[in-house]
């Protein structure tokens, strides 16, 4: 096994390359070396085998391996398989050599992050993730807001690197070693240090994820990525997740309790604010990003009950939240890769990005509606669906708040509940509002006939199959994660989740069950039945009536919902939030008095937060320049005055 | 809201068992017009109508119910030949029906099926589109009774809809104007079979007073296949209520008296 | 006094002095008709506006081809009458008050006279369900066709609304839907079929139009009705009024889903219009009265009439209590759709809507009729403008209106005085009016040879409806049903 690890990296790594040359081979290629690598990581997570090789022991940082365990292999499986799909689906569009060079080079990154088990090559490819980032936000030059979208996420990704940077040299200055193991051992003597690589390493996994205050850059990103890439960026949240659940988790370890309410916090206000900002967004691809937004915070509010649970010495509530956020990461990485695929094939079939001109293209893409359905309704958490088997999890988990004998944990962990009760009630008016403003309704403008997408699409057919099974065959998955995670926890708690062998629980006995197996099977034998039942004793005879629209014969496209007058009430409500304002005004044109609506959102973070950071950091850096004076005398008198200090200060340290 | 429950107990059951039991009408109510006396009236006897529901051939009188407004012009004129009978159950099936007197109509037209009769599920419950095509709101208001304690339809499996893709009967009030001609036409399109159309009131009869003004087509009839007519300016509830019943199948219709 | 004393002390005459303006014959009681050129028309209606008059209503009289505007001014129906001779447009009085906009569209559409810089002469009388207009445009904004047919037991009116989706940025309201023309019908009938025909322009004020009308006729016959005939009129009347807000009521609390209450309510409303039933023939109160007085005895004595009202008020009081106790209710309620003084006296409003923002506009008062000036009540009125307010007006004039009831049953004689008096000789022209549950409804008559030439309907309903546009401002759509509601107008009257 680990010979078809090496061969996956390596594949990879040869993709970067060959994407000079045929980008679209290359993307094949990708394709299969994440078969081969999500292969790998499906073994070793189940328990089969324990993949390694190393890799470039003359860097000189010591013994360096990209390692295949239990927790590994989790996120391994899941960037391979998901990348698979999406590698395919890519290669349908005839990707630029760029675009196919970054998509090799993002997923190879990933995988290196995920695989390395010492502290430099982690960053190493951590960083090639931001580079990538940056470069594939800022490819698609055709758009104007190509180059901030890319200048964002790089700076909040970099921020983000420094942050991990940061935490790394405080462990090696502690420790004096880079591996994660000699770190795992020596974890219990850190003292404060581990709270401060903790904050950091929330910070730097954060910036990716889109955590509070750092949301702002992911949906922009989403929008300017070209194509399909944007799933590909999607693909990060698994290197960040796994930088969480192994730097904190697994590494620093013994958590006091103020961590895990820290980061359920910083979830739950981070799911909020995601959705609420969704739920008003009209640009398909920003609307996902925010979505992802939110499901970061979801997850994050999981591990942070984990986090609880281990502190409070709680081993099943710890694999309570630890599965449940697993399970959540899995799930949404699927069904979102999924839909930013779909998004880029209704994209490509109407040149629009936006919701608004958008309306009644079910029939017209019918392939395309399935996919982004089965998305929508997974990232909505409806039930038997894989989003909804998470949710469920992760409900399950927050109610357990009261086995925790502390009360600023169990009330922390009530409000993250109620958070997240909130977020799951916007989230489906919000995907109600992204499903049927584009494939329901009556088309509201006349949109010309563009490139249709193919039929044939492995890719997006791979990932639709895929989210549709992803909740049935939950009870599988469970048991499969409770072999990789059981690392983590010691022995493998996890298994006791699944009760009866398709019906699933809360780690804890008794509490609640819910089957997602029964349910699926259920739904579908009804649903059968029912239409089995209508066609066998109802008339056959069908007629068709025009809409009613209160007696009137007004074309339903005038009259119809837009996508605003979803979000409007919650705008309305919540004015202050989103600072919604809307004027009329009055003109007078040829004699008659014309009314125009003009509305007026005010982004909060974007002008109360970034902007003034941005403002301020010009502002420095415009001060700092001075210090580039241009004059050789100048640096002359720098290197001399650094030279001083240097000879000053190390005997000084020395001492 | 406890108040409210022990303010609605404390009056006790005023519904009234219509159909099961019969309701008279209270004494001196204008139920409907009906033709006494003998035969051999002069010809004048018809101008004692404003609406011309008075049709007087060769000495024979007949009023016609549909065109009736129960002002009583005819009984404070010619109390020995015209009378109002303190009467409820005044729905019909035939339009020609509607015309008594010693002048009968010459042919009978058809009977359309009832609900009741097309499908036994109907006989039972019933969900009802109300259209105003032009009434002077005064059946919408008996319309509205309906739902109150007194008569309560909803005991008779007999509801409101809101929309008419869900009705069964269409419920239309009001002599139909220009205007409402075509939403009428289109709700009535909308709704699904087995359907019947009800009209309420002498307006969704005939037209009434407002049949020559030229803003009004005429009586429903004239724009969609009516299966109950129900008289009246404005018909009782329990009128009202009898008609439904009558387009359910549920009650037959008395030989017109 | 000499002429010019006169002139001087009389406030209409002081408001037009120096325009062409010319009393034609004697003020009848307290109407008033003047002649005025038709370029000075505009301002002389302006200028009365000006010292207080209510804009009331505009049509043009086809007998003699003239224009008449009808104001209220201090106690007086002021009719200006602007000869057209055959022209075939005049300055429009839309400019002067938003008030005339409407009626000015019906005249237009009616007779083709064209008033000059109306602002939207678009046609009004056969509105055409298949199209609508956008009032305010926008990319966020679409228009909900709020009817014709709506959802519910409801007459036929159409409410486009410009809305973002829940807040409202205009409410139209788009009447005529229901057009009868049935002021056209009017012609050559005599005055008992006249009276049949104006109980039934709208059934829900049916008692009230009757009573315009009879009094009317009765104006230009120069007579008046008995007082017996005038204390039973009062009684329908009355019970019209409590009959009609209890109906506000029911509507309401069955869109704040108060189940008990519609059905207490829904009681209340059923026993009166038992009562007018068991006193008459007719749950409406038709075939009552007529020109000269009421047609029959009562088939009910004023005892049995004062028993039935007293159980009905103790039933109400408690119901009311409750009613305004229930926070589910008030809550939608106050502050929806609200109204200030001036936008009221802006369009001519009348009726409860006015009175709930403190204007005391009630023709029972200002230029009583019948017995309403011999007996004592209160005009309801509440600060406020809102929902609420025009409720609790209603309720208030419920309790009102048993007071009237009563004093009107307690004082009737005890011998048999007349029911009514013929009337034999009857020609020209009258106004008559009568305060309908939603406002004053008033009939311009013309009589010739005993029969009726032209009538004239001017319609609490259609004065009010510009109102329910003015009303929204911050109202967003869950309030649409709650605010059209508490205005509780009549399309029926409205489009005639």
């Amino acid at each position: 096994m680990s010979v078809v690890l090496a061969v996956g990296y390596a594949s990879l790594a040869a993709a970067v390359l060959a994407a000079v040359v045929s980008p679209r081979a290359a993307v094949y290629v990708t394709a299969a070396a994440c078969g081969l690598v999500g292969a790998v990581g499906i073994a070793s997570a189940a328990g089969y085998t324990h993949a390694s090789f190393s890799i470039a022991s003359w860097l000189g940082f010591g013994q360096t391996m990209l390692v295949s365990d239990g927790l590994a292999g989790i996120f391994l499986a899941a960037t391979g398989v998901v990348g698979a799909a999406v590698s395919l689906a890519l290669a349908q569009r005839s990707p630029t050599r760029l675009v196919g060079a970054l998509h090799a080079l993002i997923l190879l990154a990933i995988c290196a992050v995920i695989g390395s088990d010492q502290a430099f090559v982690f960053l190493l490819a951590w960083e090639t993730i931001t580079l990538s980032l940056y470069l594939l936000g800022s490819a698609d030059r055709d758009r104007p807001d190509a180059l901030v979208a890319g200048y964002f996420a790089g700076g909040v990704s970099k921020l983000g690197g420094g942050a991990l940077l940061a935490a790394f040299g405080l462990l090696y200055a502690k420790t004096g070693s880079f591996e994660f193991a000699v770190w795992a051992h020596q974890a219990p003597n850190l003292g404060s240090v581990r709270d401060a690589a903790f904050f950091l390493f929330v910070v730097g996994f954060g910036s990716k994820l889109g955590l509070i205050p750092f949301q702002g850059p992911l949906p922009p990103l989403y929008a300017a990525a070209p194509g399909p890439s944007a799933a590909t960026i999607s693909l990060t949240f698994f290197a960040a997740f796994y930088g969480l659940w192994r730097l904190v988790f697994a590494i620093l370890g013994a958590p006091p309790l103020w961590w895990g309410e820290l980061l359920v916090a910083v979830g739950g206000v981070t799911a909020l604010v995601g959705i609420l900002y969704a739920v008003t967004e009209e640009e398909i691809k920003r609307f996902l990003g925010f979505s992802s937004v939110e499901h970061a915070g979801i997850a994050t509010i999981g591990f942070g009950v984990a986090l609880v649970g281990e502190a409070a010495h709680l081993p099943r509530l710890a694999a309570a939240g630890l599965l449940a956020a697993t399970l959540q990461v899995l799930m949404h990485g699927a069904a979102k890769a999924l839909a930013l695929v779909a998004a880029d094939r209704v994209q490509t079939a109407t040149g629009q990005a936006e919701m608004r001109p958008l309306g009644g293209l079910g029939p017209r893409l019918p392939l395309t509606a399935t996919g982004f359905g089965l998305a929508v309704v997974s990232l909505a958490a409806l039930p038997p669906f894989g989003g909804f088997v998470s949710e469920w999890l992760m409900f399950m988990a927050l109610l357990q708040a009261f086995r925790v004998n502390d009360t600023i944990a169990e009330l922390v962990l009530a409000l993250g509940g109620a958070a997240l009760a909130l977020t799951a009630g916007v989230a489906l008016l919000a995907f109600a509002k992204l499903y049927g403003g584009i494939f329901l309704g009556h088309a509201r403008e006349r949109l010309g006939r563009r490139h249709m997408p193919t039929r044939l699409a492995p890719g997006f057919v791979a990932l639709a199959l895929i989210a549709l099974v992803l909740g049935p065959i939950a009870p599988w998955e469970i048991r499969w994660l409770g072999h990789g995670l059981g690392g983590l926890l010691g022995s493998d708690v996890i298994a006791q989740a699944v009760t009866s062998p398709l019906v699933l629980g809360p780690v804890y006995h008794g509490f609640s069950v819910m089957s997602p197996t029964w349910l699926a099977a259920g739904l579908t034998t009804f649903a059968l039945a029912a239409f089995v039942l209508v066609r066998a004793l109802a008339r056959p005879a069908v007629r068709r009536a025009p809409v009613w629209v209160s007696g009137t014969a007004v074309p339903v496209a005038t009259v119809q919902y837009r996508p605003e007058a979803y979000s409007n009430p919650i705008r309305v409500v919540l004015s202050g939030l989103y600072r919604f304002k809307r004027t009329v005004e009055v003109r007078e044109e040829n004699g008659k008095e014309i009314r125009v609506a003009r509305t007026r959102v005010v982004p909060v973070f974007e002008d109360y937060f970034y902007r003034p950071i941005a403002a301020g950091s010009v502002l420095i850096a415009g001060r700092l320049r001075r210090l580039q004076s241009g004059s050789l005398g100048m640096y002359l008198l720098y290197i001399l005055a650094v030279l001083l200090a240097a000879l000053a200060l190390i005997p000084a340290l020395g001492h | 809201m406890l108040k409210w429950l022990f303010r609605g107990l404390r009056h006790g059951v005023v519904t009234t068992r219509y159909p099961a039991r019969p309701e008279p009408a209270p004494p001196g109510f204008r139920g409907r017009i009906a033709v006494l006396g003998p035969g051999d009236a002069p010809q004048s006897l018809g101008d004692l109508c404003p609406t011309g529901a008075i049709q007087v051939e060769g000495g024979r009188v007949s009023v016609d119910r549909g065109l009736c407004v129960l002002c009583g012009a005819c009984v404070a004129n010619a109390p020995e030949r015209f009378g109002f009978e303190a009467e409820y159950e005044t729905a019909v099936r035939r339009r020609s029906s509607l015309v008594v007197g010693e002048r009968l109509a010459t042919a009978l037209e058809g009977l359309r099926p009832t609900l009741g009769d097309r499908s036994r599920t109907l006989r039972r419950s019933i969900h009802i589109r109300h259209v105003d095509a032009g009434s002077d709101g005064a059946e919408e208001w008996e319309i509205q009774a309906l739902t109150n304690p007194y008569y309560d339809m909803q005991r008779l499996g007999l509801f409101f809809t809101p929309t008419p893709r869900h009705a069964d009967l269409l419920l239309v009030t009001g002599g139909v104007t220009n205007s409402m001609r075509e939403p009428l036409l289109r709700a009535y399109e909308v709704m699904p079979e087995p359907k019947a159309v009800v009209a309420v009131g002498t307006d969704a009869c005939s037209g009434g007073f407002s049949a020559t003004t030229g803003e009004v087509v005429g009586g429903v009839d004239q724009v969609l296949p009516v299966d109950v007519y129900v008289p009246g300016s404005p018909p009782a509830p329990i009128a009202i209520l009898h008609g439904l019943l009558l387009a359910a199948g549920v009650v037959t219709e008395e030989a017109a008296a | 006094m000499s002429a010019e004393e006169t002139a001087r002390e009389d406030p209409l005459l002081q408001a037009l002095e120096g325009t062409a303006a010319v009393e034609e014959a004697p003020p009848r009681g307290p109407v008033r008709q003047l002649r005025i050129p038709m370029d000075e028309l505009a301002t002389s209606t302006r200028r009365l506006i000006d010292v207080g008059g209510h804009f009331a209503g505009v049509f043009r009289s086809e007998s003699e081809d003239s224009l008449r505007a009808l104001l209220a001014l201090r106690g007086e129906l002021i009719v200006l009458r602007t000869p057209l001779d055959g022209a075939r447009s005049y300055p429009s009085l839309s400019r002067v008050t938003p008030a005339a906009r409407l009626p000015e569209r019906e005249l237009h559409d009616v007779s083709g006279v064209v008033p000059l810089d109306h602002p939207q002469l678009d046609p009004a009388l056969r509105p055409s369900a298949d199209e609508l207009e956008r009032v305010v445009t926008g990319p966020e904004t679409f228009v909900l066709p709020y009817g014709p047919i709506r959802s519910g037991v409801f007459e036929a009116i159409q409410f486009p609304i410009d809305t973002g989706g829940e807040d409202i940025l205009a409410f139209t309201v788009r009447p005529y839907f229901k057009r009868r023309n049935l002021e056209a019908r009017f012609q050559g009938l005599d005055f008992d079929h006249g009276t049949y025909l104006a109980e039934r322009i709208a059934g829900t004020e049916s008692v009230a139009q009757a009573i315009a009308f009879a009094q009317a006729v009765e104006r230009v016959a120069g007579i008046e009705a008995p007082r017996l005939a005038q204390r039973w009129r009062v009684v329908h009347a009355e019970l019209e009024r409590i009959a009609n807000h209890l109906d506000v009521g029911i509507k309401l609390a069955e869109d704040a889903a108060l189940s008990v209450g519609v059905a207490r309510l829904g009681v209340l409303k059923e026993q009166v219009m038992r009562l007018r039933a068991r006193l008459c023939g007719n749950r409406f109160g038709r075939g009552v009265l007529m020109p000269g007085g009421v047609r029959r005895e009562p088939l009910l004595s004023s005892a049995e009439v004062i028993q039935a009202i007293d159980s009905f008020e103790d039933d109400l009081r408690r119901d009311r209590s409750l009613l305004l106790a229930t926070a589910s209710f008030t809550d939608r309620l106050i502050g929806s759709g609200r109204l200030d003084a001036e936008t009221v006296m802006r369009y001519g409003g009348v009726g409860p809507i006015a009175r709930a923002c403190s204007l005391g506009i009630d023709a029972r008062l200002e230029r009583p009729y019948g017995s309403y000036g011999r007996l004592g009540f209160r005009i309801a009125r509440t600060t406020g403008g809102d929902a609420m307010a025009r409720f609790e007006v209603r309720l208030e004039e419920i309790d009102q209106s048993v007071h009237v009831i009563r004093q009107a049953l307690e004082r009737l004689d005890g011998d048999m005085a007349a029911l009514r008096i013929a009337i034999t000789d009857a020609s020209g022209e009258g106004c008559g009016w009568a305060e309908a549950p939603n406002g004053e409804v008033i009939y311009w008559i013309a009589i010739e040879d005993g029969r009726l030439r032209e009538v004239h309907i001017v319609s609490p309903s259609l004065r009010n409806w510009p109102l329910l546009s003015e009303s929204y401002r911050g109202d967003v759509l869950t309030d649409v049903s709650f605010i059209e509601h508490s205005f509780g107008l009549t399309p029926a009257g409205a489009d005639r």
